[in-house]
């Protein structure tokens, strides 16, 4: 399969996919192609959203249909495919802003997550407080984001029975992946701490604490 | 007394929101741009009263309740059929509705989904993210991030000319605004995963009729109909979705994202509803059938200026019977 691909998503968006892989390498990849998308500042152009491996443009179509604006995204897409520095404006890829979040580990999946990793809590905690993580990208809800990747000895799947209602703050994991919960939401991953770290303010501009490319440390409290 | 103009309500609400064209610009921090679900409508009716067509409306989503003006005022209703009085006489929709002090609006039941009132001046709560429009999943814009109830109160902007008592939307520009009527096919454009389908599923997906489930909100609606089976197991990492995309979980029952939709997802889009048509979708209710017909995305966007061009017209129309 070669990438890049470009196809349509409605008649409002075009989704730019550059791999189908979550891993590291490629969404930095990700993340330089949507600053580059941004820094052309493309008439009409909306939403740049980044994911694990493709970003998607939203745009207004009254500016320009879809060929034309594929046409434009296209020469972006390949440089960022060839990590040629024009899709980089920002060339470094670990220019993301470092977030670091103090975290109380105290969670109530913390003792089961210890005994099925069959690690000490206080082994656990040291192992997810020790990694520098990437922002993947944002979702599920506003200000969620998606950090990894997690220290291999902490994987696990998600709980068996989700929890309706998970408190703002929570520090959680699952699969390869961390994140803290901005909003009250049902939830399935284990909680192993909890945060006043302000996530999500929609009044706030920014109203995200975190951005797709920033990076994270969590630091225990 | 305050000389803000008011919006008051005073029966209780079963589900109405503070709605506008939504905040776009933040999806890349998992904000979707939400908004209101039939968003001509919404438009329509903010031209008819004066407003800008962007302006915060009522999105009324059940039928009943009532509200009243504090001063006097011009409104209009559009989207869903309604039936409606002001001051205890029945109303038309698609025109410039003059309304005294004191006046009362009530919904007795509507004929589809959401039924707009837009008042002129427009809601003047509160903009976040440059958006007046409420998000009930995060509890934030609107009116506090919530549904309305009785005993709030909102505040009005300063209303511009309203259209002249007496005009009404001609009928065939209410349908080029409105979109097709309760039984035609919305139009689709080829997906981002249209490839994971086989020949068979994808003539079932547009040929089948299907019907909305009573899970329907605003944040997507679920299809009932011929289950529909990938070729292969689709291990998507996450990507943005939209409002309007066909999703097709492991059950094999699709679901059309709407305007509050998660920003990211990881099921396969084989199909998206083209933007002309979504309000059309939006406006069906539980039981209504849903068909699809596919068109390439230059028509769909031929299709969604001709909508543009409608609106536009609805204000030179406007504005000409000003003078």
């Amino acid at each position: 399969m070669s990438w890049p691909r470009i196809a349509p998503l409605g008649d409002g968006a075009i989704t730019v996919a550059l791999g189908d892989a979550v891993e590291p390498a490629l969404n930095a990849r990700v993340h330089r192609l949507a600053a580059a998308v941004r820094a052309a500042a493309l008439p009409g152009v909306v939403d740049v959203v980044p994911a694990y491996a493709a970003v998607t443009v939203f745009y207004e179509p009254l500016h320009h249909g879809h060929a034309e604006l594929a046409a434009a995204l296209a020469p972006l897409a390949e440089a960022a495919v060839r990590d040629a520095p024009a899709a980089a404006p920002t060339s470094d890829a670990t220019s993301g802003s470092l977030h670091r979040i103090p975290v109380r580990y105290d969670g109530p999946d913390l003792a089961e997550v210890a005994r099925r990793t069959g690690l000490t809590p206080e082994e656990v905690v040291r192992r997810h407080a020790e990694r520098t993580y990437a922002v993947y990208l944002l979702g599920f809800v506003p200000g969620f984001a998606y950090l990894g990747d997690l220290d291999a000895s902490l994987v696990l799947p998600r709980r068996a029975d989700p929890r309706p209602r998970v408190p703002v703050g929570a520090v959680a994991i699952a699969g390869r992946q961390t994140a803290v919960y901005p909003l009250p939401t049902p939830g399935g991953w284990h909680l192993i701490g909890r945060t006043d770290a302000p996530l999500f303010d929609a009044a706030r501009t920014p109203p995200a604490l975190l951005a797709p490319g920033d990076r994270v440390r969590f630091v225990p409290a | 007394m305050s000389d803000t103009p008011t919006l008051v309500v005073d029966g209780a609400l079963p589900f109405v929101t503070v709605q506008d064209l939504g905040r776009p610009g933040h999806r890349h921090l998992g904000v979707p741009a939400g908004g209101a679900m039939d968003r001509w409508a919404l438009q329509a009716a903010n031209i008819l009263v004066g407003n800008e067509p962007g302006a915060a409306a009522l999105e009324w989503a059940v039928g009943g309740g009532m509200v009243r003006l504090a001063r006097e005022g011009t409104i209009a209703l559009t989207g869903a059929g309604a039936d409606a009085e002001l001051d205890g006489a029945p109303v038309r929709p698609w025109e410039p509705l003059h309304v005294r002090a004191g006046g009362t609006l009530a919904i007795r039941g509507l004929r589809g989904a959401f039924l707009y009132v837009a008042l002129a001046g427009g809601i003047d709560v509160p903009s976040l993210m440059g958006s007046r429009a409420t998000y009930l999943p995060g509890g934030f814009g609107g009116h506090d991030g919530r549904r309305l109830r009785a005993g709030d109160v909102l505040p009005l902007g300063p209303a511009a000319s309203p259209a002249p008592a007496g005009f009404a939307c001609p009928p065939e520009l209410c349908r080029a605004i409105a979109g097709p009527g309760d039984d035609a096919p919305l139009r689709v454009v080829r997906g981002p995963q249209a490839g994971l389908l086989d020949a068979t599923a994808w003539q079932t997906l547009l040929e089948a009729p299907f019907h909305v489930a009573p899970a329907a909100d605003r944040t997507g609606y679920r299809l009932l109909g011929p289950p529909l089976s990938l070729t292969a197991e689709a291990a998507l990492p996450s990507e943005p979705g939209c409002p309007g995309a066909v999703q097709l979980p492991p059950g094999g029952q699709p679901i059309v994202l709407m305007a509050d939709a998660p920003t990211v997802g990881g099921y396969p889009k084989p199909l998206v509803v083209c933007a002309a048509d979504l309000g059309c979708l939006a406006q069906r209710r539980p039981g209504d059938a849903v068909r699809f017909i596919e068109i390439d995305v230059a028509a769909a966007q031929r299709a969604y200026r001709r909508r543009r061009v409608a609106l536009w017209t609805l204000s030179q129309l406007v504005a000409a019977g000003r003078y």
